[in-house]
């Protein structure tokens, strides 16, 4: 199989991530878990104890948007970062550069996965009923990889040449968790201001991931396929950007 | 004739484009806006008509910076070529420089997997030859050492060790073996011979003239990028030492 060697290379690439990641830290591959649920926590007694935020499921949607920004936020900084971490190889054997951002897409899904985990279980135990709704959130999962990807393409190819755009895209992460509801509902955005909000597709990913997994309501057909448009489309750009840069890695990182 | 053509370099050239002043992070752009950013073109290599037999044991000489690491580089397919055209019919095991791209933080083993799967080679197959390649570095005993633990030279022996145990056609050698011990050379030396039996091609760059003569079938001298003649060793090395002793 041609593609074998191509594979195998990832697989490794991800091993070496992850290897890299936890050494020699104590708690290692926990750190995944720790980080989003330390963080639901504060945001939790800060939002549904002091500012009196009472939605029903609010722990769940909280927890739910949270794990799925923070996919978001560690894929792009991962990816950016591993182009530079493999300067070495690049400058030295050639390799089809986009398994970096592949591999390092992979890992921050692989760790979605095992945060996903964590929310079954504080589903299992808040809510405890099941529908057949819950399926088709795998197929937003499947639209926010896409998106993510496309955007992890793009940072890393433009990373190589333009320094600043790591810190700019660590304020742009912040703005953008902000403007999307992760923390507050969708019901406290005023009425007039929600087209705008959900010109945003992560917002709608995570509004629709809400409805079917929590409410057990079907999203629009509208709703469920504009963000796989705009996630395709942004795949489609980064893939373009990536390619164009590409035969400057070796120079220049 | 033709399919005994391994690698094949028509008019190639490789031109950078070296900003005289790096300015890489925002501020540096915001305050040099004004002024005009002034690039340098360097032709690192200009022209370059090669052609090697499979099987052959080529050498390339010539002073810093003239080229030599960029030809190779070429031929591995980590730049492309601004103008001319690459062919290579055959995997390469290239093996450049020093600070091979290992990992420091991972420990040897790691990095032997690592290495070796960018060098085409499943974890599979590493298994089968990891004996050998941890024999013939002769550095069994920090196996489980950290990389940034590694002297300069224990590096190369390890990455020069993975390289020579890829099944490659084309074995790419870049002035590595200078830091390896006098018994590390000789196993080198060893393993060129049985490549060579092997019809297999070894592209070689380095500043020691006596190595380059015994093995080499043919020398290049590369001088400011320009591929100055390729011939028979005692010519191309005469011409070399004439150059260097004029200037």
């Amino acid at each position: 199989m041609p593609i074998k060697k191509e594979l195998n290379l990832t697989k490794e690439f991800i091993r070496t991530d992850f290897k890299l990641r936890y050494h020699g830290s104590y708690l290692g591959f926990f750190w995944a878990f720790l980080k989003p649920l330390l963080m639901f926590a504060v945001l939790l007694v800060v939002f549904s104890k002091f500012m009196r935020f009472e939605y029903e499921n609010y722990p769940l949607y909280l927890l739910l948007g949270i794990i799925m920004w923070s996919f978001f936020s560690e894929a792009t900084l991962l990816s950016m970062n591993s182009i530079l971490q493999k300067g070495g190889l690049i400058k030295k054997i050639y390799f089809p550069r986009i398994i970096i951002v592949i591999s390092s897409s992979i890992v921050a899904f692989i760790t979605l996965f095992f945060n996903l985990l964590v929310f079954a279980f504080f589903y299992v135990f808040l809510k405890q009923t099941f529908n057949w709704t819950i399926l088709l959130s795998l197929f937003f999962i499947v639209e926010l990889y896409i998106i993510v990807f496309g955007f992890a393409l793009m940072l890393s190819a433009l990373y190589t040449k333009f320094r600043d755009l790591l810190h700019i895209w660590e304020v742009l992460l912040q703005i953008g968790f902000w403007a999307t509801p992760i923390i507050y509902p969708l019901q406290i955005v005023p009425e007039k201001y929600r087209f705008f909000m959900f010109l945003n597709p992560f917002a709608r990913i995570i509004h629709n991931t809400r409805l079917v997994l929590i409410n057990h309501q079907l999203p629009s057909i509208k709703d469920s396929f504009f963000p796989l448009l705009i996630g395709v489309a942004v795949l489609l750009l980064g893939y373009f950007i990536f390619s164009k840069r590409v035969s400057f890695f070796p120079e220049e990182v | 004739m033709n399919d005994k053509k391994i690698i094949e370099l028509k008019n190639v050239s490789k031109v950078f484009r070296l900003p005289h002043e790096r300015q890489t992070t925002f501020k540096e752009r915001l305050f040099s806006f004004y002024k005009k950013n002034f690039c340098e073109e360097l032709w690192a290599l200009n022209s370059i008509n090669l052609s090697i037999n499979k099987g052959e044991f080529i050498s390339f000489i010539g002073p810093n910076g003239s080229g030599k690491t960029t030809l190779l580089r070429l031929i591995s397919k980590v730049y492309l070529p601004s103008d001319g055209k690459v062919i290579v019919n055959g995997a390469t095991a290239p093996f450049l420089e020093l600070g091979i791209g290992f990992q420091p933080e991972l420990s040897a083993r790691d990095n032997i997997y690592l290495y070796g799967a960018t060098l085409g080679l499943a974890r599979k197959g590493i298994n089968e030859r990891f004996e050998d390649i941890l024999h013939f570095s002769g550095l069994a005993r920090y196996i489980d050492q950290k990389i940034k633990n590694f002297s300069s030279g224990m590096e190369a022996r390890l990455a020069f060790s993975i390289a020579a145990h890829a099944d490659a056609d084309i074995l790419l050698v870049d002035e590595v073996l200078a830091v390896g011990d006098i018994e590390f050379q000789e196993k080198c030396f060893d393993l060129f011979k049985k490549f060579k039996e092997q019809g297999k091609t070894i592209i070689f760059v380095s500043h020691d003239l006596d190595i380059v003569r015994e093995f080499s079938d043919r020398v290049g001298l590369i001088k400011n990028g320009v591929l100055e003649g390729i011939d028979r060793p005692r010519e191309i090395i005469s011409k070399y030492v004439k150059i260097t002793s004029a200037c």
